[in-house]
Formats: C-alpha cells, sequence, structure tokens
C-alpha cells in the first residue's frame, strides 16, 4: 500500500439517450435504464465476465423494490456476478457524488476499477398510497385479534383511494425547485433574456456536438432513440422568448419551460479505474478524476438559495489545489435552469457575495463564457437526476482529452452540479 | 419442399384459430403433411416485444429474445395446420419439445422474414408427432431457426416401426441437474392469460381452469413456450447461440416451480419445489 493515493482514471462512459418524461423510455423502470447503460459500457469496454470492484449508482424517483437497484442491474449483465453492486442517492448530485465514492476507493487501493452511474425515469414514476390508508394497512397488518382487525378497517375513508404521485417540491418549504430558483433569479437581477439565451445555447451546442460524432462513443441507442428527444436545434432565444412564464410571481416571472429542464428519463455509466487496472486492459484513460467536494446550505433559515451549494463548493476545492477559475479549460455548471448558471456565475463574480456568504476576500472571479458547457447540458439533453452526473463526467473526459490531443498540454476542468436539500458537488477533471 | 405459399401479411391469429377449430375430429394418422411452406414479411411491434421481454424476465432492450420470433411464426403454424391438407387436428396438440437456432441477434427494427413448414410425421408411443419448423431471415441473410415438435395423442399407427422415434429429431435430454434449487418461482393464476394476451396462444387450456378442465387439465396450465422462455433468461442465454427444450409434466397455475442450474449453466431444469422428481422441463444451451 505505497504511493497512496493513486491517480484515477477515467476510462470512458456510456449512457442512454435522454428521453423527455412519457415518450419513449413510457414503459421502461429505473432498472432496465441502468442495465442498458451498463450493457453499454460493459459492451464498449470488453467488461464481460469481469469482476469490478465495485458499481455504485442509484436514482431519485425510486420505487421501494429498488432497494438493490444497482445491484440487481449488475446482475442481468454480463459482469462477473461478484461484482457488488451499491446504491447512493444524493438528490441531482446522485451521479458525481457515486463517482467521488468509487473514485476514492480506487485512490485508497481498495479496489483496482468501478463504475460510477444513475437513472432516473419520472414516468414510471413509484406511486405510494395515501398517508391515511397507509396507517390503516400498517394498523390492520399489526392488528392480533377480529375486533383490532374491525378497528383499523373502521378508519378506511372514501379520501383514502386518491394515490401519492412523487413530486420535486422541497419538503421543508413546500415550494417547488423552479420557485426556489424563481426566488435566487431574482435576487441576482438575472434577466428573461440572459436565461433564453444560455437556453439557445445550450440546445445549439448539443446538436452541434452530435452533428460532428462526439457522442457516437458516449451513448447507445435504446428503445428506438438514438439521441435525446428533448434537443430542438433549431432553438432559438427568439422563439424562446415567446414562451410563457411558470415560475415565480407573475409580475417578476423571468423563468419559462424553455428555459428550465424538463422532466427526463434516462441512465448513465462511467467507468473509473486505476493506472494498472487501465494499462492491463488496454484502455487509454480519456482523463484523471483529481478531487470532488460536496457541500450543502441553509436555504430554509438561511437566507442562500436552494440551488446555490455549488457555489461554495467549488472555492474550497480550488483551495485545496491552489487553483483559480482561470486555470480551467472548459467549465460545466449543469442547467438545472438557466437561471442556476447565470446565478452561479453571478456570485463568483461578486465581491460582495463572495465576502459575505463565501468567506472569501473578494470575488472568486469570472468566466470565459466560451468555455461553459461548450457540448450543451441539461436544458438541451434533458436531466433524469441521477443520471445527471455521469452524463456531464464521461463528456467532459472525452472533451478535456480531445483538447489536449489537439493544443497539447495539460487540460483541466470544473464541473458544478447542484442538488435538491440545497446541496451540491463539484468535481476537478484533468487530462 | 414443396410449394411456397407467400401471404401478404401475418395471417389474424382469432380467424387462423377459427379455421384450425373445424379441423377437430381429424384423426388422418396415415396421411401425409404437406409440403407447403408459408412465408410473410414482418416487423416487431416494440410495446409487444416490451411486454414479452418483461413477462418472461428478459432484460428490456431492442433485442429479440431467441424465444421471440417463435411468436411471430406462430399465426403461420396456426394457418398451415388449419389447412384442408393438414392430416391432423390443431386442438389439443402437445408441445413436446422444442430447439431455437439464434444465427445473430434479431433487433426490433429489422424487417423479418418468416417462413414455416411442418414435416417429420413420426409415431410416437402415445400417438404421432409433427414438426413445425420455421426460420427468419433478414436481407436474405438466416438469422434464426426454429424446430417445434407436436403431439397428437391417438392410437399409434399399427405400422410404428420405431417405438420412441420423438427423440430422433432432437439428441437425448441431458440428466436434470442435480442439487438444491437455484429459485423458486410463483407463478401467478393469471400467469396463461397474460403470456396469451402477449404471445396470442389462446389454447383453453391456459386459460382459466373451468377451459382447462374442460379439456382434461385439473387447473391452467403454463405456456411452455413462457417456461421456456423464462428458465432462458434466468440463465442469461438471450443471445447467439442454440437452445433445445423437452417439455415434461406440464406446470399448473397458480403454482411454484423450482430452477435447478448445472454448474456449467448450460443445463437447466424446472422441477416442483415439493417433488424434484416430477420434471416440467429440460433445457440446454449452447452460446455460438
Amino acid at each position: 500500500m505505497t504511493n497512496m493515493p493513486r491517480k484515477v482514471a477515467i476510462v470512458g462512459g456510456n449512457r442512454t439517450p435522454f428521453a423527455r418524461s412519457n415518450t419513449a423510455y413510457r414503459r421502461a423502470s429505473n432498472q432496465d435504464l441502468l442495465t442498458a447503460a451498463l450493457d453499454g459500457l460493459i459492451a464498449r469496454f470488453g467488461l464481460a465476465g469481469k469482476r469490478l470492484g465495485q458499481v455504485t449508482a442509484g436514482a431519485v424517483m425510486k420505487h421501494s423494490r429498488d432497494f438493490n437497484l444497482t445491484r440487481e442491474s449488475v446482475l442481468a449483465t454480463a459482469l462477473d456476478p461478484a461484482t457488488p453492486g451499491i446504491d447512493i442517492q444524493m438528490a441531482c448530485g446522485t451521479g458525481l457524488e457515486a463517482a467521488t465514492t468509487v473514485a476514492n476507493k480506487i485512490a485508497l487501493g481498495q479496489i483496482d476499477a468501478g463504475v460510477a452511474g444513475g437513472s432516473d425515469t419520472t414516468s414510471d414514476a413509484p406511486i405510494a398510497v395515501n398517508e391515511g390508508l397507509r396507517r390503516v394497512l400498517l394498523d390492520l397488518g399489526a392488528a392480533k385479534t377480529a375486533a383490532q382487525r374491525a378497528k383499523a378497517l373502521a378508519g378506511l375513508r372514501p379520501g383514502h383511494i386518491s394515490p401519492v404521485l412523487p413530486a420535486t417540491d422541497e419538503p421543508r418549504t413546500g415550494l417547488s425547485m423552479g420557485e426556489h430558483m424563481a426566488r435566487t433569479a431574482l435576487a441576482f437581477d438575472v434577466t428573461r433574456a440572459e436565461q433564453d439565451a444560455i437556453a439557445a445555447a445550450s440546445h445549439q451546442k448539443l446538436a452541434a456536438a452530435y452533428e460532428r460524432g462526439f457522442f457516437d462513443d458516449l451513448i447507445t441507442p435504446y428503445l428506438g432513440l438514438t439521441q435525446d428527444n428533448n434537443l430542438r436545434p433549431d432553438s432559438n432565444a427568439e422563439k424562446l422568448a415567446g414562451l410563457r412564464t411558470v415560475f415565480g410571481d407573475p409580475e417578476t416571472a423571468t423563468m419559462t419551460a424553455g428555459n428550465s429542464t424538463p422532466l427526463t428519463d434516462g441512465a448513465s455509466t462511467v467507468l473509473l479505474a486505476s493506472t494498472e487496472w487501465a494499462e492491463e486492459h488496454n484502455l487509454d484513460p480519456l482523463a484523471w478524476f483529481v478531487d470532488a467536494e460536496t457541500a450543502a446550505v441553509d436555504f430554509v433559515h438561511g437566507d442562500e438559495g436552494l440551488l446555490m451549494a455549488p457555489t461554495h463548493a467549488v472555492p474550497r476545492l480550488l483551495a485545496r489545489h491552489d487553483l483559480g477559475l482561470d486555470d480551467f479549460d472548459r467549465v460545466e455548471i449543469h442547467e438545472a435552469f438557466a437561471a442556476t448558471v447565470a446565478c452561479t456565475l453571478k456570485a463568483w463574480e461578486s465581491d460582495t457575495y463572495c465576502r459575505d456568504t463565501l468567506g472569501l476576500d473578494g470575488a472568486l472571479g469570472s468566466i470565459d463564457p466560451e468555455k461553459i458547457n461548450v457540448n450543451g447540458s441539461s436544458l438541451a439533453a434533458g436531466h433524469p437526476f441521477a443520471a445527471t452526473g455521469g452524463r456531464i463526467l464521461a463528456a467532459t473526459a472525452k472533451e478535456l482529452n480531445e483538447l489536449k490531443q489537439r493544443e497539447g498540454g495539460t487540460r483541466r476542468a470544473l464541473i458544478s452540479i447542484c442538488a435538491a436539500g440545497g446541496q451540491g458537488v463539484a468535481a476537478i477533471v484533468e487530462a | 419442399m414443396g410449394d411456397l405459399t407467400v401471404l401478404p401479411e401475418p395471417p389474424s391469429l382469432p380467424r387462423e384459430f377459427a379455421r384450425a377449430l373445424l379441423t377437430f375430429g381429424r384423426d388422418g394418422v396415415d396421411g401425409e403433411i404437406p409440403g407447403t411452406l408459408v412465408q410473410t414479411t414482418t416487423t416487431v411491434d416494440r410495446d409487444r416485444l416490451m411486454d414479452h421481454q418483461r413477462l418472461c424476465g428478459f432484460k428490456v432492450n431492442d433485442t429479440l429474445p431467441p424465444t421471440y420470433p417463435h411468436l411471430l411464426g406462430f399465426p403461420l403454424q396456426v394457418h398451415l395446420m388449419g389447412s384442408a391438407d393438414f392430416p391432423l387436428p390443431m386442438l389439443g396438440m402437445v408441445h413436446v419439445s422444442n430447439e431455437i437456432t439464434v444465427h445473430r441477434e434479431l433487433h426490433v427494427d429489422d424487417e423479418l422474414t418468416l417462413q414455416v413448414g411442418a414435416e417429420a410425421m413420426r409415431p410416437h408411443a402415445k400417438g404421432v408427432t409433427v414438426d413445425l419448423v420455421a426460420a427468419v431471415t433478414v436481407a436474405g441473410e438466416l438469422a434464426w431457426e426454429s424446430r417445434s415438435t407436436y403431439l397428437h395423442r391417438c392410437t399409434p399407427p399399427s405400422d410404428a416401426e420405431d417405438p420412441d422415434p420423438v427423440e430422433a429429431a432432437m439428441p437425448e435430454p441431458p440428466a436434470v441437474p442435480a442439487g438444491p434449487a437455484a429459485a423458486v418461482w410463483k407463478l401467478p393464476a393469471d400467469l396463461g392469460r397474460r403470456y396469451a394476451g402477449v404471445a396470442g396462444d389462446i389454447n383453453p387450456i391456459h386459460l382459466h381452469p373451468w377451459t382447462a378442465k374442460a379439456m382434461g387439465f385439473p387447473r391452467a396450465i403454463a405456456h411452455g413456450m413462457w417456461t421456456y422462455s423464462r428458465t432462458l433468461a434466468a440463465l442469461g442465454a438471450d443471445g447467439i447461440g442454440t437452445s433445445r427444450v423437452w417439455f415434461r409434466k406440464p406446470v399448473l397455475l397458480p403454482g411454484r416451480v423450482a430452477l435447478h442450474v448445472a454448474e456449467d449453466h448450460r443445463t437447466a431444469a424446472l422441477a416442483s419445489p415439493k417433488d424434484p422428481d416430477r420434471i416440467h422441463l429440460v433445457l440446454t444451451h449452447q452460446a455460438l
């Protein structure tokens, strides 16, 4: 156990195309999606019959029967059945947090290779019985005498028939994520035009990436889809400007269905390994997973925005490596909403925010827009919550690898992903 | 081989069933199997494929499970068996064995040319058997083949020279894998109806206890093709290769069956969990 920690290679990735809710994957479960993404990864990197250190993945909208979602998916694939499967969950941060866990184990020499991933479907969503009925059924199960059973059944009410659908509302505030974002967008004076420009660029850049074949070795077609069906290559700011606002006070609202991510279904996976393992298997790493930082903010009682945790994670991560925003060739900021990207950038550019909220000496800095989300992001691709981290990590590794081959030198990327619950994950990737 | 009948589209199964019912009482065990080949071209319905994959335990994806083309060829089989010159009645035929070879994986978007014929009527200890053979070609290339052996129960033909020729079409089944069950499956009462809904095989023996009783079974029985598919899926045997299945005692619904798998994962059997000697099927799979 010398030379620890070890470097962690990002060997490659595979995902399903992403599908808008209730379209191509309407009848696919999380396990179907995750298995399909793993199958493609196994085929791409010749992993059939191999025992990996672990596969760590998760789903946000998860059915209770899927407690072992990842393990069950592993067992459905050609991987050696002795490969452990571990479920984790951190809302939209699930995928990148999964990669961090796997990468750390590789770095520590606990495992040599592993897969990080995530899957989500809002089409095949878990529907639960309502709380009243659940209570009656639990009491019924606990009842020992006929009288107790009768008493439990007497608690049944007509209203119990209505099921509980999963929602993306924050349990502690009762506000939807969009409503939270609208508050932050207003606080940072983010305009409608700024958001629509980000959304249009996302579609155009994703379309261009497809056009040049960038996703050919990152995506495997599934259930009739060969590319993300939310993508609108002809999207532009004029068209987006015509949409009505959906979140926030109608007087000041700027957020629309066009500059917010739609509910989406899909799954993604990333293969991580030690240098030695990659060499032994004749696989050339795309890039290296350097480090990651997880953060959370008090959005309930404090005055920080729900989706602002990555703005806290990034400066801590940069300080650890003595890096500034200028040191990055590419920056990926998950487009939960176009406003998320705008607020994050404005926060880092603000002396006041960086000093008062982040405790820095002054503004963290600004980022050249040409470096941000260069191959499109969630506004265009869609955002199956737990699958977004894997999508971004694999694409970023490939983008850096191409950049390095084109221009040489060490190339570095920063990834920032916000998550429900006031959480966020950031990571550094190098090629 | 004899004439080739090309149908512009797959025949409608209910109509073919109705026609085949008229063959009831037919008992031409001394007759000739017509050499006719029936051919049609078809595409795969994604929803139906997904229903099949889920019901049989295969992965839900764009690749056809090895047993799926059987379901597409089934209306052609019924068409053939219902034709005027087919000597045996379709109703009451028992599926005794099957062999399927996948030469290349079939994709949901492939245009499949299906060809079905009947051959090799042979005497059997309990009657006569006939083989329904099917093949799928894609763009002229042979992709999939199947041989289904059905038994018509009757007094065996008097001139039966070979006392037990059923196995002649297939090798002898291997020994049932020893040891404890790898899995025990609970099969619901409506499994036959659900599989019939997907496969179209609405033979009354599968649908309901009452209709099954009328046909001489104590309860409804699972489709042989479902038990075959479910066992293949459990082995992960969903790719290129040859599988053979020998059907033994029917699986009564609802019920529980135990899966036994040999160490090499190439042989499996379904048996009663309570009585391991009561075998439902023996299956072998050889990947290519």
